[in-house]
Order: structure tokens, then C-alpha cells, then sequence
């Protein structure tokens, strides 16, 4: 993978410097950049020296972390640029991925268990076009019809700037807060299934689990009230307001995807005899579709489901477009419609090393959910 | 003569065995409806070379993009004045003029001497649906159900295309993986990898950014990323399974050369999974171009994709329902032939996967 | 003597009693026919033979009698009471809690009865927990010791998964899971089908010890007569859907009336008794597809031509006390 990952790195320089009219050092010339900045990227890339050392000084810059200024935004560097954008698109994105693994899964376990009936055809068919629909235009309906229309949620921007004004913070303070609040929320709620998993009574078990659901939240309620956060509570409530469309959109499209995958593995799973056992053992419909069936069709679901990493910049291109969420994908747009070579280059990078980690915790998560495999890996 | 009798024979067996098939395949309620869908389309698509073609439609008029055709109405001059609404007639300042008036201040430069109730003609543009044209016309007065039958030859082309490209190529590779093992293998293995690692759009925007991108280009790179990413792995897999079958054993020990082996024993029973895949695969392609050519990175004269995003620049998206024979038709039917293509395929899969079927 | 009689009569109460129960499949291509008009009943602590084979009905018999027919099954008539209750129509919520309570079943080949993602403890807690919902933690874990010694296996593979067994002990286990609810009869359905012989041998003892041991009723399906002879007290024979033969083993495997029971018997060697040779059948089952009048096994029957009567609606009728066969076997007698 690892070898994979750096020919990742040389195919991503190469298509940027193949570009024709050698645009990587003309767009230089750009009356907005300072001589000292074209003097550096020079230098920095090797602009002047074959392609073997160009080669090797981006992949070496590329570790460094150090990959120059945007031609555009010129102060900033393109790794700065980045850092800014990053935890934008991360946000909107883990939420929504979430919200649409889980209802997605959701759906797709009720459809396989009701195969064949009316109401499994028509949902079937609903999440097939709410699959397929054309996704800008789909946006686009929805901000007329919520922003627009019923003027219900803001449109576009991720927030409000008069409301920013005389900020004491900055937007990118404010979301890894939220970020962090959102980490440690989950971690929390994780560790106590996990410690709820030996409960015998399995409506002590869920009781317990729904019941320190809503604690967290209160907990939560004053978190938010504590020392600078009780400040900053103002703005990521604008922050999470602007972000209700968005969410919203993504997730009826990307649910579907999900649903659909876990229909058809949890059709093949429901044809195993273990599910004959379960039944012949009487145990109750709702315990047999989600523990015995459910739980089998998960590996393959949660895989495509951490691969959804790979593509999250890659998806969130048109919803920000869209949205004008200023994130991840619309910096991939612009730096590429706008010929700010650095950065496009970087960013294109950045998805390799999302792959990597999309690969390595598919790995984990797999060996963490299937026990032929924890077994394999040990031995 | 007897020879003759055999081939009828083949024949008779055949059309029985696509009868059955067919039989089969219509248990599937979604993937009836998907074959609907295409089939609708498909005959958009040839419907308008035909109208074309006998001058039921004349170019001038219809065509989807240098065709004009303008409305005209007969409309009530009335005045709008900045007055406190609701009034008798309107209720709000948006609902005046009406769909059958026009406001003086706008028609008075060129009709000197006009007054209102008086009623003049009209041309509008972009035009409501009429008989004439059966989904209305655009900003510039062309036909929109022309440009829909249009963007539907756009996206069959650019969707088999693809997908036979993409298919192709993954089969080849895939059954040449799980054939040769080893090396081979490992090398392939890798290669999908790194593929399936690379950001479509982006890479599309890069590849746009480097020339001007035609359809039938969009078509190979489609197919050629479709082809060398993540199907390759699956088809493999369908083939090492093929592989290890016992009639693959028997033909190598009769003798049969590793070429014929591939040909004869292992393509076929990889071939139904692969055209599986190239039903998905053309949904992938549509939405594909249709992104592109929404984002003008496309070059083409006309397509669903273009089609929403000038409804988009000029404007029509934002005013919703009011003018939305632009704003549904094109985006409806990237999602329906997108949807029903892969209706199609969730209802072969359903029906002729052993390990989905339900009997 | 009369009155000990009396008293074994009186504890061999029916447990399970079917009458004239018949289902068909609905298939694309028609009805498949899979159980014709099929009685027989069993009573407390026997063992019952269900013998026939592939594709005869057998496994059809078996989850008909815990309502784990495929959908497209139908059951056209007749009645299965379990312990004088009635399971025919019973809504899914009442069968559950008949099903391992008072039956349970050891499904051919225990490699997929498994689930592979949960451990075999608590594969057999889950099914505890259903039917006993008051027990503590403890009280099931223990119970599970005592089930796995009781089928020789020992309480680590509780905390196992159920790749990291072998075929022999996955079957032990099933047939401890089967047992975990105290049913009142189980059912075995080829239980041995995917073992080696040697573990085949323990897997028949093991199940025959606990049979005992408990006094469980037991309906063991096989194709294979010399363990159905070894394990049962009474056996069926079936074909195409219908039994043609019924009694108590011994009588049967003295003198088996029916031409289809000499030809599975004449099929299989035997260690003991006279060397012979071993006769095969030829031709196939019929398909279940057609409906056939008259006896099915007519068309492979050797004797239809001396002694049958093949165009005679096929029923049982007893020849002897408790000795029932085809009525079509005994037209020219």
C-alpha cells in the first residue's frame, strides 16, 4: 500500500507538470506575487532542473510538509491553505457520513427482511433514484425550496457574517472545538457499549445505553457552558445552523448508497443456515434480523463505508460548490480551474494520504469486527 | 438437410433458454420498471432523428441547438405602480403584470402612443409548454423536449460506450489475474489500487484543464478508470472462482491450450457478472458526464447536464416552479435513465445471483 | 406382567401426533408435492426413523413439524399437535415459543448452523435467554458447562468462535444447543451427513446416550437404514412424498413388506447374516412436479408386474400390529 501510495505522489506530480506550456513556472509570472515568492517556489520545486530532481524534491517537500505558496491567495502556503480548509469539509462530512451509515443500514436491513412485499419494492425503488439523482440539481432544488422558498435555513456560506463581526474568534477555532466536542461525544458513547456488551438482560442493556445517551447530551449542555466555551456557544451555533442544508442534501443521497449495498448483502446473508437455527431457537424476528443477519452483512457495509473516506473530497466538490461551503472540495475546484498549480497539487495529494488511512482502518476495523480474521491476523 | 435441422434445432434451444431467462427475470418488479425506463428513453432518443428525418419537425425550429421558435401572446398593457398591495387584482408586487399582461413602462419606448387595456402581441421567452412544443421553450427559444430527446442520445452513447470500454478491460484483466496468478496478479492488484485511489472529478478537471473534452473522449476515460479500478478485483475474483471448477481441470488435462481454456471455459462464466457490471457502470457514466457538462468542463452543444446549468445562469433554478419545464424535464431525466439502468441491474442481480435468488 | 404393562402404557404418552399433513412448494415451473398425506405419531422417550432418499421429502417432514417451512410453502391440510397443542396456523410469536422449548432441531451439516461473527457460548445463552428470561448470567453459564459435558466437551469452547472448532465438535455443540431449552423431542436431521466415519460413530452414540439419558423422543432422518436400524425403535420409510412402509424396526428389517423398503434394504450391506449380493434400482424418483395416480414407485417398481397392485390410490393400511404399509404393495395377494 505504502508503494502504492507514492506512486499515488509521482502519477499526482506528473499530471500537474505535463499540463502543456510548462504553466507551472509561467503562471509564476503572476503580477500578484511578489519576485522574492517566484525566486522561492522555484527553488523550492527545482523549476529549473530535470524532471528526475523535480520528482524527487516534490516527494521530499511533500514529507516536509512544505509545498510552497498559492499562486492565488499569496501569503498562504499551500499546506496553510489546507490546514484552514480541512477541518471544514471534515465536519460536514463525518456527520453526514454518520447520519447516512446509520440510516442507511437502517433501511437496507428492513428491506432484505421484508423482501418481495409491496412496501420493500417501493422503498427499494425510492432509494435506487434518491441514488442516482442528478446531484447538483438535486441541490440546487432543495436550496431553492428550503433556503428560497421557505426561507427555513440560510443559503450557502457557513456562516453568518454580520454575525462574525466583532467576533472574539476565529471560524477555524470554533470548528475544532466542534470537532473535538464531536470526537470525544462519540468516544464516550463507544466505550459505553462496549462496557454495556455484557449485560444479560437485554432491556437492562438497551435501557442503559439509551439512557447514558441522553445523559451525555446533558453533560454536553454544560460543556458548553464552560469557560470560553460558553462564549464561542454562540457561533457554533451559527456554524451548526448553516450546516442543516448541507447535511441534509448529502445524506438522502449518500443513505441510499448504503442502504442499497446492505439490502443485497443481507439478502445473501439471510439465505445462511445460521438464520434457520436462529429461528428454529425462537428467538424473536427483530433479534434475528439485527444480531444474527445485520451483524454478518455489517463487514462488507463497513468497509465501503470507511472507503467513503477516500472519496470525501472527492464528493464534497459539487456540495460545496453548491453550498459555498468553503471546505476541501472547493479549493480542489478552484486551484484548478484558476491555475494555482501548488495548491491543486497538494490537494490532490492529500487525497493519497486519506487513502492510507482509509486502508488502514478498514484493516482495523475489520479484523476488530470479524473474528476468522482476528484469528488469521494473530497467527 | 440435416446440418440445417441442427442449426433450427441451436436456435430453438436458444430462444427457449432467453424465453426462460426473460420469464425469470420478469419475478423482478424493480428490474421491469428499470428496463421501462431505458426503453422510454431509448425511444426519445430515436424519436427525434425520425421527426427530423420525414420534416414532421422542421430544423429551423426544432432543432435542440440553433433552432428558434418564439411565442406570442396577446397581452393586456396594464400599470404597475408602486402602490400599497394587495390590491383588488394582485396580491402581491410580483403577481403584477399577470401571465396574459405587461407592464406599460416595459413596452412604452417602443410603442409610442400605447395606453393601458389596450392589448398588443407579445413574444416570450423562454415559452410555457404548448401544443407546439410539448415541454416549452428556453431563454433563447429553443425547444426543450428537442433538447431533452438530444440529451438522451448524448447519454446512451456516452453510457454504452463507457461501459463496453470499461468492461472489456476489466474482464481482460481480471481473467488474466486470476488465470496467470503471481506476478501478473500482484502487478494488476496494484494497479487497481492506485486507481481506485485517484479522485474522478478532480482528475476530470485536470484532464479538461489539459484539452478541450469531447464526449466520445469522456466516454474512454470513463471506461478506462471504470475499467482499471475496482471491477478488476471483482471479476477476478468470479474467475479464480471459475478457475478452480473441475471442468477448467478437465479441459487442461484433454489438452486444451491455456488460450482456449481462457476463451471457452472461464470467459463465459465470468461474462454474466461483467455484464452486470456494465449495467451499473453506465449509471456511473451518465451522472459522470452530466456533472461535467454542469460544470462546463464539457465540450458539447447540448445535454441534460448543460441544460440545467444554463437554467441555472440565468436564473430559472432560484425562481423554482415558476418556469419549471427548465428546471425538472433535464435533471428528472439524468436521474430516472441513471435510476433505470441501475433498476436493471439490481433486478438481474436479484434474480440471477444463486446467491440472492430467492428460491 | 399385565400391570407392568399397564404402567409402560401409561408413560408412553403421544408427544407428537401428525395426521394426514401434506405441503407443496410453489414453484415457477408448478406445485412441487413435497409431503403427501403423511401420519404417523411418537410417543415419549421413542425413537423414530424417518428414512428415504434425497429429495423424497424428508427434510420437508422436519421443518414442517417446527413451522420453518420456505415461504413459498403451502400446507394443504392436516394437523401436527405437539403435546396435544395444535401448530398448524399458529401465529410466529406462538410458535416461538414452542420451537426449542418443547422441539428442537440438529440441522444437516453443522459447519453453517453456526453464526461465524458470535462465540458458541453465546450463541446457546441467546436461545436460553429467549426461553428463560429470569435466569441470571451465571445460572445460564453453568448450564452450558453441564450440556457440554454431557456431549464431551469442555467449557473453553464456550468462549470460541465457531471457525476455531472442528466438524466433530461444532456437531457436539449443536447437539448441546439443541438440548439447552429441555425439549421434549429433537429432531436430527442427517446429523452425521459431513463427518468422517469415526466421528460419524461418536456422533450416533452421543446422541443415542442422551436420548437415553434424558428420555427425550427423538426423529432421526436419514438416508442411510443401517444407522437408522441402529439408532430407532420404530422407522418410516418414505417415497416421493409418501410413506410407504411404517412400524416398529425390527419387524420392518425382518420382513419388510413393501418393494421399495426390500430394495433399500437389498441396497445395503449387511456384517451379519448371509453374504448376498447388493442389489441397486434402476431409474430415478419421479419428479414431484406431476401429480401421480396411482403408486409412485410403480414405474421402478421390480414387482409390479407379480405381486402389486399400482393402479390402487395410495394409502396405508396395517398388516400387522403396528405394521403399516402401502396398500398398493398387497393388490394381487
Amino acid at each position: 500500500m505504502v508503494v502504492v501510495f507514492f506512486l499515488f505522489l509521482i502519477i499526482s506530480y506528473l499530471l500537474f507538470d505535463a499540463i502543456p506550456g510548462n504553466a507551472f513556472q509561467n503562471l509564476l509570472l503572476n503580477p500578484s506575487l511578489p519576485p522574492y515568492a517566484y525566486e522561492e517556489t522555484i527553488a523550492l520545486y527545482g523549476l529549473d532542473q530535470p524532471l528526475s530532481v523535480r520528482l524527487q524534491k516534490y516527494i521530499v517537500n511533500f514529507f516536509k510538509g512544505d509545498l510552497g505558496y498559492s499562486y492565488i491567495q499569496f501569503p498562504k502556503t499551500a499546506i496553510e491553505l489546507i490546514g484552514e480548509r480541512l477541518p471544514r469539509t471534515l465536519m460536514l462530512f463525518s456527520v453526514v457520513n454518520i447520519l447516512a451509515f446509520y440510516t442507511g443500514f437502517f433501511v437496507g436491513k428492513v428491506l432484505a427482511w421484508r423482501r418481495g412485499s409491496k412496501s420493500e419494492t417501493w422503498i427499494t425503488i425510492t432509494s435506487v433514484f434518491s441514488y442516482t439523482v442528478f446531484y447538483p440539481w438535486f441541490a440546487l432544488l432543495m436550496l431553492w425550496f428550503f433556503g428560497l422558498k421557505m426561507g427555513w435555513v440560510p443559503i450557502g456560506k457557513f456562516l453568518t457574517p454580520n454575525k462574525w463581526y466583532d467576533s472574539p474568534f476565529d471560524s477555524d477555532e470554533v470548528f475544532l472545538e466542534m470537532i473535538k466536542y464531536m470526537v470525544i461525544f462519540s468516544l464516550i458513547y463507544f466505550v459505553i457499549s462496549i462496557l454495556t456488551k455484557e449485560i444479560e438482560s437485554l432491556t437492562q442493556r438497551r435501557n442503559i445505553r439509551l439512557g447514558s445517551f441522553f445523559g451525555l447530551i446533558v453533560i454536553s449542555n454544560f460543556y458548553w457552558n464552560t469557560g470560553v466555551l460558553s462564549d464561542m456557544r454562540f457561533y457554533a451555533g451559527d456554524i451548526a445552523y448553516h450546516t442543516i442544508l448541507p447535511v441534509l442534501t448529502v445524506t438522502v443521497v449518500a443513505f441510499a448508497g448504503t442502504a442499497l449495498l446492505t439490502r443485497t448483502t443481507m439478502m445473501e446473508v439471510l439465505k445462511d443456515d445460521y438464520i434457520l437455527t436462529a429461528r428454529a431457537k425462537g428467538l424473536s424476528q427483530k433479534r434475528i434480523r439485527d444480531r444474527h443477519a445485520a451483524r454478518t452483512a455489517l463487514l462488507p457495509v463497513v468497509t465501503s463505508f470507511i472507503f467513503t473516506i477516500v472519496t470525501i473530497i472527492d464528493g464534497s466538490v459539487l456540495t460545496e460548490t453548491i453550498f459555498s461551503w468553503p471546505g476541501m472540495g472547493q479549493l480542489i475546484l478552484d486551484s484548478v480551474l484558476r491555475e494555482d498549480i501548488p495548491v491543486a497539487m497538494a490537494t490532490f495529494s492529500f487525497i493519497g494520504v486519506f487513502a492510507l488511512i482509509a486502508h488502514f482502518l478498514a484493516d482495523v476495523s475489520y479484523a476488530f469486527l470479524d473474528p476468522r480474521i482476528r484469528i488469521k491476523s494473530q497467527g | 438437410m440435416n446440418e440445417i435441422n441442427e442449426k433450427s434445432e441451436l436456435r430453438k434451444i436458444r430462444i427457449q433458454s432467453i424465453k426462460r431467462n426473460f420469464n425469470l427475470f420478469k419475478q423482478s418488479k424493480i428490474g421491469i420498471l428499470g428496463l421501462v425506463i431505458v426503453f422510454i428513453f431509448g425511444f426519445l432518443a430515436l424519436l427525434q432523428p425520425f421527426l427530423f428525418m420525414t420534416n414532421i419537425w422542421d430544423e429551423a425550429t426544432y432543432h435542440p441547438v440553433v433552432g428558434y421558435d418564439s411565442q406570442k401572446i396577446l397581452a393586456t398593457v396594464v400599470s404597475c405602480k408602486d402602490i400599497e398591495y394587495p390590491t383588488p387584482e394582485y396580491k402581491t408586487p410580483s403577481d403584477c403584470p399577470a401571465a396574459d399582461e405587461v407592464n406599460i413602462v416595459a413596452v412604452a419606448p417602443y410603442n409610442p402612443g400605447i395606453k393601458e387595456g389596450d392589448v398588443i402581441e407579445q413574444f416570450i421567452q423562454p415559452a410555457p409548454p404548448s401544443s407546439k412544443h410539448i415541454l416549452g421553450t428556453d431563454s433563447l427559444g429553443r425547444d426543450v423536449f428537442s433538447q431533452l430527446m438530444e440529451g438522451s442520445q448524448v447519454a446512451f452513447v456516452l453510457g454504452l460506450l463507457s461501459a463496453i470500454v470499461g468492461v472489456g478491460i476489466s474482464t481482460l484483466l481480471g481473467t488474466i489475474a486470476a488465470y496467470f496468478g503471481g506476478t501478473v496478479d500482484a502487478y494488476l492488484m496494484r494497479q487497481s489500487d492506485l486507481v481506485l485511489m485517484l479522485p474522478t472529478l478532480p482528475l476530470l478537471f485536470i484532464i479538461s484543464a489539459f484539452a478541450e473534452l469531447k464526449v466520445w473522449h469522456l466516454a474512454l476515460v470513463l471506461g478506462i478508470f471504470g475499467g482499471l479500478g475496482g471491477s478488476v478485483i471483482t471479476i477476478k475474483s468470479q474467475a479464480l472462482q471459475v478457475k478452480v471448477k473441475p471442468f477448467v481441470d478437465s479441459a487442461r488435462i484433454t489438452g486444451g491450450s491455456r488460450m482456449k481454456i481462457l476463451t471457452s471455459h472461464i470467459l463465459p462464466n465470468v461474462a454474466p457478472l461483467a455484464l452486470l457490471y456494465m449495467v451499473f457502470s453506465v449509471t456511473g457514466a451518465i451522472a459522470s458526464e452530466s456533472i461535467l457538462s454542469f460544470l462546463g468542463l464539457l465540450n458539447i452543444d447540448m445535454s441534460w447536464g448543460l441544460m440545467i446549468s444554463v437554467a441555472q445562469a440565468d436564473g430559472y433554478i432560484n425562481q423554482g416552479m415558476e418556469y419549471w419545464w427548465l428546471v425538472i424535464p433535464a435533471g428528472l431525466a439524468v436521474t430516472l435513465l441513471a435510476g433505470g439502468f441501475y433498476l436493471v441491474g439490481r433486478g438481474l442481480d436479484d434474480v440471477f445471483n444463486p446467491r440472492l435468488r430467492r428460491r | 406382567m399385565f400391570s407392568i404393562q399397564g404402567l409402560e402404557e401409561d408413560n408412553m404418552s403421544v408427544v407428537l401426533d401428525v395426521k394426514n399433513l401434506s405441503m407443496h412448494y410453489e414453484t415457477l415451473a408448478g406445485n412441487v408435492s413435497a409431503v403427501k398425506d403423511i401420519s404417523f405419531s411418537i410417543n415419549s422417550g421413542e425413537s423414530f426413523g424417518l428414512v428415504g432418499e434425497s429429495g423424497c421429502g424428508k427434510t420437508s417432514v422436519a421443518m414442517t413439524l417446527l413451522q420453518l417451512q420456505p415461504e413459498n410453502s403451502v400446507i394443504t391440510e392436516g394437523s401436527i399437535k405437539l403435546e396435544g397443542k395444535e401448530l398448524v396456523g399458529l401465529s410466529e410469536d406462538e410458535l416461538r415459543k414452542v420451537r426449542w422449548d418443547s422441539i428442537s432441531i440438529v440441522f444437516q451439516g453443522a459447519m453453517n448452523a453456526w453464526n461465524p461473527v458470535i462465540k458458541i457460548g453465546e450463541q446457546i445463552r441467546e436461545a436460553l435467554r429467549e426461553h428463560y428470561p429470569d435466569n441470571s448470567k451465571q445460572t445460564n453459564i453453568q448450564k452450558i458447562q453441564e450440556l457440554f459435558k454431557m456431549v464431551g466437551l469442555d467449557d473453553t469452547v464456550a468462549d470460541r468462535y465457531p471457525h476455531e472448532l472442528s466438524g466433530g465438535m461444532k456437531q457436539r455443540a449443536v447437539i448441546a444447543l439443541a438440548l439447552s431449552c429441555d425439549p421434549k423431542i429433537i429432531i436430527a436431521d442427517e446429523p452425521t451427513t459431513a463427518l468422517d466415519v469415526v466421528i460419524q460413530d461418536q456422533i450416533l452414540n452421543e446422541i443415542k446416550k442422551v436420548q437415553e439419558l434424558l428420555g427425550l423422543s427423538l426423529i432421526y432422518i436419514s438416508h442411510d437404514i443401517a444407522v437408522i436400524a441402529e439408532m430407532t425403535d420404530k422407522i418410516a420409510v418414505m417415497y416421493a412424498g409418501s410413506i410407504v412402509e411404517m412400524g416398529p424396526t425390527k419387524k420392518i428389517f425382518e420382513n419388510p413388506v413393501h418393494s421399495y423398503t426390500r430394495a433399500l434394504l437389498d441396497s445395503t450391506p449387511s456384517i451379519r447374516g448371509e453374504k448376498k449380493k447388493l442389489k441397486s434400482l434402476d431409474g430415478e424418483p419421479p419428479s414431484l412436479i406431476n401429480k401421480i395416480d396411482g403408486c409412485s414407485f410403480a414405474p421402478r417398481c421390480p414387482d409390479k408386474e407379480t405381486r402389486c397392485n399400482p393402479n390402487e390410490h395410495m394409502r396405508l393400511v396395517e398388516i400387522a400390529t403396528d405394521h403399516f404399509v402401502d396398500i398398493c404393495s398387497q393388490g394381487k395377494e
